[in-house]
């Protein structure tokens, strides 16, 4: 497993745990789009959040499920996996 | 019912998910025809075990109708739910701009048996199998009994009253007179009834204590109440919303008046102690009827509980004869469960369903697999017998103890 | 003329003492209850704190076969139960059983026992198809939890309108809240009411910590629950249970009974805005307090404490402190406004029947019950919360409210009996 997420990651996270089906190209032109409007409450986030979690054995900062876009919240979880690296 | 004040609370709207129609009008075109659907248990994980027929909703595609957003958050349960409070809606032609302007006028009563038990099994799984870290965050919002009620108030932007009966089988029922009441109280407009997905491994082995439970694997012979093979009841999946609202509220939409829910009781008499039913649900029909202001020889067709055991059938056999006297004997009474199995709080809102309709048609429905009737009823099998059906009296007893009886009438 | 609704029994079980004296001398001493989870092994949970009963069935007076067939939330009811009945006089082979109503609330039922039996028939959660030789005896009885009010009823004799209530976390008040209905409408005389839940299992804690809602201070479980304090992290989970006899104020004075006071409002409403998310104007909570005291005939400047939800979560206590103000206008501030959650956790759905009964107290000996625990004004939260110190107050009127997944808002109003005009 990559020790980076990516933007691929992501939509299928949002996918599997959120129900909400945003591509990976989609989703990498709408960064800045905030995840409530694709569909994602503070569960889903939570839920994306766990899962990332259980996937790369790592804690994820408390502030990854406060990040209002995948942008902020792509920049977070990666600088938290390549300082935990 | 209309206790407090002159509010008569109606029914406007039918939505069904059941094992024979996951529409109204399939699932009345199903039971008036007598068409039974009961079969082997064909869901995933569930064949090794010793219960091996249920009424299965089988074509039921809840991506269909339910935002995929919403499906990873709830459970089959739910789905049911979402989907027949959609159809009981628009069926009232309700739309949102009808409620929009009164969220606190508009509310929602389920009752539920067991909650998103699939859902719920399925976290487990991830805890016991791999660690509390992969129990999700939709656990604590999809497997509890509220959580059709919750999602259906969302998703239609209901602020009123919202209730949840958890309750054995006659709860179905009591979930429509708390509507009814809510409706005298001033509630506008409620989405009542009861959906059930007890079809899931584990929520079956949590079933196979019921005493009750019928041991026949042959899916024809395997719920035949009150005759002479009695062996138990089947379990069944699916369920129906109403929309039950203040009539002037529906005249003044200009929405025709489906039936009027005239009068409900409820009474206790033990859990098992069938015999005891037999003085229990007299109490829960005489006080349906007086509420209703109806006398017995008014009441035109009898929805049965027929729980499908010798004792509980003959108590409810001598309940009708206690309560309704010599009519009793003579009103044409009905099960068309017997064709879809009993979905515990759910059954009884289907009868319910199905008795608005026979209301409507002029026509009650026969109850399949049933005949040679070894009780002093007159029951109606094989095909639907039309009549002038003006008032209709819909029973049923809960495994718990519980019995209730509601009263509905003709909505002209 | 309208039927009035007298609390006449009082029964309790909730952490820290089993019985209503000992309840009461908890909350009016600020003690807390809540401590490091003994029940199982909490390794690996985020939240590992929890208020439990030190409950004895058998010293309790349950039978054996009792223990047997009843999970221990429904061992709660009875053992509340029997306690409220014993307290109110109240004789049920002399009154008429189809008269006799049971409403009781519980939010999660028998989903303890479910979860042991399901380890069992699972192997652990090998697989998907499970073993249906290894559940245990009774284990029908965990799958609905209709069983909780249906063994109250037969325990009691009950014959009228039997039900149990589902409302989350707000079914405590609203099995208070049907019962108020059931005899204020006529469907019963007595009505058995309350609630009970015994949630601390494995995987309610999880469920609960998957969306980060309860306190994770496990090095200090006894100042973990801080309802409105500034430094509050969630809500410390609970189990319990209390019941009242409910009964038509007439009959209760017929036969000479002592009357605590009048449950004389309720109402409840839906946000249908998310369904654990709460907005931060309460409107919906706020119009729930509105309609409770238009039920009473109060005008809510009469409400002398304000029994709050109070769950510790940072976005509930804010919601709550803006409905309340929004109910009750400048009256608000002037009105104290406690949560016994921080004493004895939040039990889900007993806790709103658990806090009626603490509302009967309070009024019984005239003494607002203190927030614990309560030590750092958080700015958004700028009601008189009782920090720490139970506090003397004349209580003629007393609302108490909850608020549950689902989006549910639900009040309750207590009054100490007067005369009427109806």
């Amino acid at each position: 497993m990559s020790d980076r997420i990516t933007v691929e990651e992501l939509s299928e996270l949002m996918k599997r745990t959120a129900g909400v089906t945003v591509s990976p190209e989609e989703l990498a032109e709408r960064t800045d789009t905030a995840f409530e409007e694709f569909g994602i409450d503070s569960l889903g986030l939570l839920g994306i959040v766990g899962e990332l979690e259980n996937r790369h054995g790592t804690q994820m900062p408390p502030d990854a499920e406060h990040c209002k876009t995948p942008r902020k919240f792509l920049d977070l979880v990666n600088s938290t996996l390549l300082a935990g690296a | 019912m209309s206790a407090p004040g002159t509010r008569r609370a109606v029914v406007t709207g039918i939505g069904v998910v059941a094992p024979n129609g996951t529409t109204a009008e399939t699932f009345w075109k199903a039971t008036q025809e007598g068409v039974t659907v009961l079969d082997r248990i064909t869901r995933e994980g569930c064949g090794q075990l010793p219960l091996k027929v249920a009424g299965q909703v089988p074509s039921f595609d809840a991506s269909a109708v339910i935002e995929e957003r919403i499906l990873v958050q709830t459970d089959r349960f739910t789905h049911f739910a979402l989907a027949a409070a959609d159809e009981a809606l628009q069926d009232a032609r309700l739309g949102r701009a009808d409620t929009e302007g009164a969220p606190f006028s508009a509310g929602v009563v389920t009752a539920a048996g067991s909650g998103g038990g699939e859902f719920g099994q399925r976290e487990l799984q991830k805890l016991w199998g791999k660690g509390s870290r992969y129990v999700g965050p939709w656990q604590s919002i999809a497997w509890f009994y509220a959580a059709s009620t919750g999602q259906i108030s969302i998703r239609r932007g209901f602020k009123g009253p919202c209730s949840v009966v958890a309750a054995d089988e006659a709860g179905g029922l009591d979930a429509l007179a708390h509507a009814a009441r809510a409706v005298a109280r001033g509630t506008d407009v409620l989405v009542a009834g009861s959906t059930e997905a007890p079809l899931a491994p584990y929520s079956m082995v949590c079933q196979l204590g019921y005493g009750e439970l019928s041991p026949v694997t042959d899916p024809q012979r395997a719920y035949r109440p009150f005759t002479g093979d009695a062996s138990g009841f089947v379990p069944a999946e699916g369920g129906a919303m109403l929309v039950v609202e203040d009539e002037r509220a529906a005249r003044a939409r200009g929405v025709p008046v489906r039936a009027v829910i005239a009068g409900h009781a409820a009474t206790f008499t033990g859990a098992g102690r069938w015999e005891l039913s037999r003085q229990g649900l007299a109490e829960a029909i005489r006080g349906a009827l007086a509420q209703a202001g109806c006398a017995p020889e008014e009441v035109d067709v009898v929805f049965a509980d027929a729980l499908g055991t010798p004792q509980a059938d003959r108590a409810e056999a001598l309940a009708i004869a206690d309560a309704l006297g010599a009519h009793g004997r003579q009103v044409p009474v009905t099960a068309p469960k017997t064709g879809i199995g009993r979905a515990y709080c759910a059954a009884p809102v289907l009868d319910a369903a199905a008795a608005v309709l026979a209301l409507e048609h002029g026509l009650i429905p026969p109850t399949p697999n049933v005949a040679d009737i070894c009780h002093d009823l007159d029951l109606v099998t094989g095909r639907a017998r039309p009549a002038p059906v003006r008032t209709a009296l819909v029973l049923s007893r809960g495994l718990m103890g519980s019995n209730s009886a509601l009263v509905l009438r003709h909505g002209v | 003329m309208t039927r009035r609704v007298a609390v006449t029994g009082i029964g309790v079980v909730a952490p820290g003492g089993i019985g209503a004296d000992a309840f009461w001398d908890l909350l009016a001493n600020g003690r807390t209850a809540t401590r490091g989870i003994t029940f199982f092994d909490p390794a690996g949970l985020r939240s590992r704190i929890a208020a439990e009963c030190d409950f004895d069935p058998v010293a309790a007076g349950l039978s054996e076969e009792q223990i047997q067939r009843c999970d221990r939330y429904i061992q709660f009811a009875l053992v509340a139960g029997e306690e409220a009945v014993r307290d109110a006089g109240l004789d049920l082979t002399r009154v008429n059983p189809w008269r006799v109503a049971v409403s009781l609330g519980t939010a999660v039922g028998g989903t303890t026992r479910l979860e042991s039996d399901y380890v069992l028939v699972s192997h652990h959660g090998e697989r998907w198809e499970v073993d249906h030789e290894r559940a245990r005896p009774h284990l029908e009885r965990a799958f609905t939890p209709s069983t909780l009010a249906s063994t109250v009823a037969e325990r009691f004799g009950a014959r009228g309108p039997v039900q149990t209530v589902s409302t989350g976390c707000t079914s405590g008040l609203d099995a208070v809240g049907y019962a108020l209905y059931t005899v204020q409408e006529g469907r019963a005389d007595i009505c058995i009411a309350g609630a009970s839940d015994s949630p601390i299992s494995p995987i309610t804690m999880a469920c609960f910590d998957a969306i980060k809602a309860t306190s994770p201070n496990n090095d200090d479980p006894e100042h973990a629950s801080r309802p409105f304090d500034n430094d509050r992290d969630g809500f410390v989970m609970g189990e319990g249970g209390a019941v009242l006899v409910l009964e038509e104020l007439e009959h209760a004075r017929a036969r000479g009974a002592r009357v605590y006071c009048e449950l004389s409002g309720y109402a409840t409403f839906g946000n249908a805005y998310h369904m654990t998310g709460l907005t931060s104007e309460g409107v919906e909570m706020a119009r729930a307090i509105e309609q409770a005291l238009d039920h009473a005939r109060l005008d809510g400047s009469a409400i002398d404490y304000v029994n709050a939800h109070g769950s510790g979560t940072r976005q509930n206590d804010r919601h709550e402190t803006a409905a309340v103000k929004r109910a009750l206008g400048h009256h608000a501030y002037e009105t104290p406004m406690s949560s016994i959650k921080s004493m004895v956790g939040h039990s889900l759905g007993a806790i709103g029947a658990i806090e009626v009964a603490a509302c009967v107290l309070a009024m019984a000996h005239q003494v607002v019950p203190p927030t614990a625990n309560y030590e750092t004004p958080d700015p958004e939260c700028d009601l008189d919360y009782v920090p720490r110190v139970a506090r003397e107050r004349r209580l003629d009127a007393v609302l108490s409210v909850g608020s549950g997944f689902g989006g549910f808002q639900s009040a309750v109003i207590l009054t100490r009996p007067r005369e009427r005009s109806s």
